[in-house]
C-alpha cells in the first residue's frame, strides 16, 4: 500500500516524484516512458538553467534523478488504465500490465497526446506517408512534395523541420491566420519552398500502399481540392490523456481536469492532477515542474495530518 | 543462445532510434546501424521489410519491429527472461 501513485513520466510526474521521495512519503511512479512529448524536440531553448537541450537529453537527466532517490518505486514501461475509488478513501489504480496498486492519494500527470485529423486514410495510411513525428521522419520525404497540416507552432516547427528536405511543403491551415510565434512565422511566410493554404479543412488521405494525394475543402468558395503529395504530417494540437478518469473527476469539455490552481487538487478528494493533462492555462515543461512541486507538497500536508 | 543478428534503420534527428539504440547498449546488444536518411538502398530495403516509412525499424534475426517497441524487442532478444 502507497502513499501515493504518480500516474505518468514527464516533468511533472518527475518533479512530484522527487519531492515525493524527499519527503520519504511511501511513492510509487508509473510511466510507459521519460520525458513527456519534448522527448521528440530536437532543441529547447526555454528550460530555465540550459541554455539549450534536445528533448532526448532531457528526459535522460529527468530520469536518472528520479532514479537516483531512494524511497521511490518506478514501474516503467507501463501504463494505468484505470482508477477505482474503493472504501476508506483508497483507490486502486489498474496497468495495463496486469497489476494492481493500492494507495491513499494520487497524482495524475498522464500529459497529453496528439489529436488527429479523424478523416478517411489517417489510420490506413499511418506510417505510409501519413506522419505524426516530423522530426523522426523527415529526411525520408527528401526531394518530395508534402502537405503539413496545422496552424500553430508545432506545424510551424515541422515545416521548418522539413525545409532541408522536402522539395515542396503546403501548409494547410484551417482559419485564415497562423497562431504560432511571430518570428517562426516569419520564417515559414517567407520561405520559397512553403505555400500557405488559408481555410483548408482536409477530407480525405488517399493512396494505394502509400499516400499520394491530400483532398480538402476550400472554405473561401473554392470547393474540394487535391494535393499530389506523398506525405502528410499532422500538427493541429494535443488531447488530455484523461479518459481513464473521467468518471472520477470533474473534466471541462475539452477533456482537460478541472484544478484548484492554489494546490492542483481536482474534485475528487485524494486526486491531485499537474501538467498538460490539467485545465491550467499554458502548457509547459517548466510550469509543469512546478505544479508537480506543488501537488506533492501538498499531498504531504495531508500525509503530516493524517 | 547466439544473439539473432540485429539491424536497426535510423535516421539521425530521431529520438526513438536513440532510445532504442541506449536499450540495445544497456543490455549489450550487438547491431549493425543503417542510416535511411542518406542511405537509398538500406531505405527502400526497410520500407520492403516493413511496408511503411517510419523510423526506427529493427530486424531481429528475420522478425521486423516498428518503432522502440521495448516489449516485443526484450521478447526477441530474450531480455529480462
Amino acid at each position: 500500500m502507497y502513499d501515493l501513485v504518480i500516474v505518468g513520466g514527464g516533468p511533472g510526474g518527475i518533479a512530484a516524484g522527487i519531492y515525493a521521495a524527499r519527503k520519504k512519503m511511501k511513492t510509487a511512479l508509473i510511466t510507459d516512458s521519460f520525458g513527456g512529448q519534448s522527448t521528440v524536440s530536437a532543441g529547447i531553448e526555454n528550460w530555465i538553467g540550459t541554455k539549450v537541450i534536445s528533448g532526448f537529453d532531457l528526459a535522460k537527466s529527468l530520469e536518472e534523478h528520479v532514479r537516483a532517490q531512494t524511497g521511490i518505486d518506478i514501474i516503467e514501461p507501463d501504463l494505468v488504465t484505470s482508477i477505482a475509488k474503493k472504501d476508506e478513501g483508497m483507490f486502486a489504480l489498474t496497468t495495463k500490465e496486469g497489476k494492481t496498486l493500492e494507495t491513499k492519494y494520487v497524482i495524475l500527470a498522464s500529459g497529453s497526446r496528439r489529436k488527429r485529423l479523424g478523416i478517411p486514410g489517417e489510420d490506413a495510411f499511418d506510417g505510409k506517408g501519413v506522419v505524426f513525428c516530423t522530426t523522426c521522419d523527415a529526411p525520408l520525404f527528401s526531394g518530395q512534395t508534402v502537405a503539413v497540416v496545422g496552424g500553430g507552432n508545432s506545424a510551424l516547427e515541422s515545416v521548418l523541420d522539413l525545409i532541408p528536405y522536402a522539395a515542396k511543403i503546403y501548409l494547410l491551415v484551417r482559419g485564415d491566420a497562423l497562431k504560432g510565434d511571430p518570428v517562426t512565422q516569419d520564417k515559414v511566410k517567407t520561405h520559397p519552398q512553403v505555400e500557405i493554404v488559408y481555410g483548408a479543412v482536409p477530407q480525405e488521405i488517399t493512396g494505394s500502399a502509400f499516400v499520394d494525394g491530400l483532398r480538402y475543402e476550400d472554405k473561401n468558395g473554392g470547393g474540394v481540392k487535391t494535393l499530389p503529395v506523398t506525405g502528410v504530417f499532422v500538427e493541429i494540437g494535443l488531447v488530455p490523456n484523461s479518459d481513464f478518469v473521467k468518471d472520477l473527476v470533474k473534466t471541462e469539455p475539452y477533456g482537460h481536469i478541472v484544478v484548484d490552481p492554489a494546490t492542483q487538487a481536482t474534485s475528487c478528494p485524494g486526486i491531485w492532477a499537474i501538467g498538460d493533462v490539467t485545465d491550467s492555462l499554458y502548457k509547459q515543461n517548466n510550469i509543469s515542474v512546478g505544479e508537480g512541486v506543488t501537488a506533492a507538497l501538498n499531498v504531504y500536508d495531508k500525509v503530516k495530518l493524517a | 543462445m547466439a544473439q539473432p543478428n540485429v539491424t536497426i534503420y535510423t535516421t539521425p534527428s530521431c529520438v526513438y532510434c536513440k532510445m532504442t539504440k541506449d536499450f540495445f547498449a544497456k543490455h549489450n546488444v550487438q547491431y549493425e546501424e543503417k542510416n535511411v536518411a542518406t542511405d537509398l538502398e538500406a531505405r527502400k530495403e526497410m520500407v520492403d521489410k516493413s511496408h511503411q516509412l517510419g523510423v526506427p525499424v529493427i530486424d531481429v534475426g528475420g522478425d521486423i519491429v516498428i518503432g522502440f517497441d521495448q516489449k516485443n524487442l526484450s521478447t526477441l532478444l530474450h531480455i529480462g527472461q
